[in-house]
């Protein structure tokens, strides 16, 4: 894309908000820090082909993190900010010098433990972190004494996003992004080669784990309470499965899987209600069965499809 | 002591259970190197199988005990013809059945949370509720059922795999499996046995749990990860490993929960805890596979 094709799609989600009413700003927002979740997923998952159930707990982290910095602890928000990113970087690099050696699902076991073991502390915190019902009443602190709220605060969300996408898409067309794809396809010749696999591994894990953290920051002012629910194990699936049905290794795929998973029950939900989780499932069975390549290869093989 | 001994029996019966779902994980992971995390929604099936049979159309408990393992080992089959031998015989990459299997765990869990309202089921007793008493051990009959059938189990599968022909091939699909297949034994086959199999323990595990925790569409995720842990600390290469790691597991679990200092909360840590250490340190398990 290039640079005014990006601006103008920016200028149109960033403008988008003040046309909607609360209501859909409340789903368009949620939809644009999936996009970005998922974005991050996929480059940890489709491009650098570890599987991890962590993702949604470094969001967490993210989101607990400024909070508790920002009214437990009183820290000014810029200072806040910096020390949650810097939290969240310790965590993963924490996690990921140890399990990245894990090979193949048991990464993804590992992640699940400690994913699960992140709500056992969220639950079992004590004031610090709210127990089950979680933190609330409280507001994001004026900056330079505006205050940024309604359509103006999903305006941050959209530069959170295009900014994460920025940075990833940067990330996948570098000496980085390739070594990633070569340490997935197969680590032995991508030794051979020269790419150091443990190193590509950790900071892989690192910084999209990270990410994931900033984008919890983010959502933390979003509902204006964070509990453990959001964090959990659910959503840590859903993740994987959006990517895989948008088609995993592609950034197209993570955005359209994330749009398609995120709005179906808005959609399915008043037609067949609680049924609709079951059409989710076979769908992800379907996808894994049936279009290895998810919705985008779809969409590839119809465009280059030779006559 | 007498508080020592009961603690016992009861950790011994949910260790039982763990090492039942770590034997329905082995039995897939030795030939086909999947791990097939719906194994907790097929004791979750298992379970409404006892709700189904047991407790709405009130069959003896050892007819419905039979139905129920004849429908999951039905079950296991069909998940694998639908979900792993397409991706297996497409050569697709390992993870590809693990991820279906993923997929399979949420189509399980939906179809039961759509047939059935979502509070818990109750599944009765085989022996009703009472106590037994064997010199200075005592605990409930479901205990000591539970830790009958599983040893029976075991004890079965231990004989399957050292001493007939057909757990010999198995065990040499496992070791190299292009080579198996070159000494004539069916792949296809073996892999789909191994997924009734697995099915069975899965399903025998959740019907024997399902009076005490009664039968519910969420149960299957913990116990899924439980038995992973347990077949983690046993180690995948043999089927003892399985019951060892479910018993320590449990031991460990409920003797922490009675006796450490530590929030009752966090006691739900420990499981997650064993299985990162073991998977990080002892990624082999204490039991190593026979050479």
């Amino acid at each position: 894309m290039s640079y005014a094709r990006g601006l103008a799609v920016f200028a149109v989600l960033a403008a988008l908000p003040f046309f909607l009413g609360n209501y859909y700003n409340d789903v368009y927002r949620k939809l644009l820090l999936w996009i970005t979740l998922a974005l991050g997923y996929n480059f940890l998952f489709g491009i650098c082909g570890q599987v991890a159930f962590s993702h949604f707990a470094f969001y967490g982290v993210g989101a607990y993190s400024i909070v508790i910095f920002l009214f437990q602890f009183n820290l000014p928000l810029p200072l806040a900010m910096v020390l949650g990113v810097v939290l969240c970087a310790i965590v993963a690099l924490a996690v990921a010098i140890p399990s990245t050696r894990l090979e193949g699902f048991y990464l993804a076991l590992a992640t699940l433990a400690l994913a699960q073991l992140f709500i056992v502390v969220l639950n079992e915190g004590g004031a610090v972190t709210g127990g089950t019902g979680g933190l609330a009443n409280y507001r994001l602190p004026d900056i330079f004494g505006v205050r940024i709220a309604g359509p103006g605060y999903t305006v941050v969300i959209v530069a959170l996003l295009a900014g994460t996408y920025a940075l990833l898409r940067r990330l996948d067309h570098s000496w980085f992004g390739r070594a990633c794809r070569a340490v997935r396809d197969n680590p032995e010749a991508a030794a051979a080669m020269g790419v150091d696999v443990a190193r590509t591994k950790v900071i892989a894990f690192t910084l999209t784990s990270a990410l994931a953290g900033v984008a919890g920051m983010v959502y933390a002012f979003v509902d204006n309470t964070v509990n453990p629910p959001i964090f959990g194990l659910e959503n840590a699936f859903l993740i994987l499965f959006m990517v895989i049905v948008g088609g995993a290794g592609r950034h197209a795929g993570a955005v359209v899987g994330a749009t398609l998973l995120f709005l179906m029950p808005f959609f399915l939900s008043p037609l067949i209600g609680h049924h609709h989780v079951l059409v989710f499932g076979v769908l992800v069975v379907a996808a894994i069965l049936v279009w290895p390549k998810g919705l985008v290869g779809i969409w590839d093989a119809i465009r280059f499809r030779h006559p | 002591l007498r508080d020592f001994l009961e603690l016992a029996v009861s950790a011994a019966a949910s260790g039982c259970i763990y090492g039942l779902v770590a034997l329905a994980y082995l039995l897939m992971i030795r030939p086909t190197g999947i791990i097939n995390f719906a194994v907790g929604e097929w004791a979750m099936l298992g379970a409404f199988g006892g709700f189904v049979l047991l407790t709405r159309y009130e069959w003896p408990y050892p007819l419905g005990m039979a139905a129920v393992i004849g429908f999951m080992l039905l079950v296991g089959w069909g998940t694998e013809r639908i979900a792993v031998r397409p991706l297996v015989e497409r050569g697709a990459p390992l993870l590809a059945p693990i991820l279906a299997l993923l997929g399979m765990l949420v189509v399980f869990r939906e179809i039961v949370s759509v047939s059935f309202p979502p509070d818990p089921h109750p599944v009765p007793y085989p022996f009703g509720i009472g106590r037994l008493e064997l010199g200075p051990v005592g605990g409930s009959y479901q205990s000591f059922f539970i830790i009958g059938v599983t040893l029976a189990v075991f004890a079965g599968a231990w004989l399957f795999f050292e001493r007939t022909v057909a757990g010999k091939s198995f065990e040499a699909v496992a070791i190299h499996r292009r080579a198996a297949a070159l000494m004539g034994i069916n792949l296809s086959r073996v892999t789909a046995l191994s997924f009734a199999g697995g099915a069975g323990a899965a399903g025998l595990a959740g019907l024997l749990v399902s009076p005490n925790i009664s039968a519910h569409y969420l149960m299957g995720v913990p116990l899924a990860i439980q038995g992973f842990t347990a077949l983690v600390i046993g180690g995948v290469g043999r089927v003892e490993g399985a019951l060892l790691g479910g018993l320590l597991l449990a031991f460990a679990e409920q003797f922490i929960a009675r006796y450490a200092p530590i929030a009752s909360g966090y006691t739900q840590g420990v499981p997650l805890l064993f299985l990162m250490i073991f998977l990080l340190v002892r990624p082999t398990g204490l039991l190593r596979a026979r050479a």
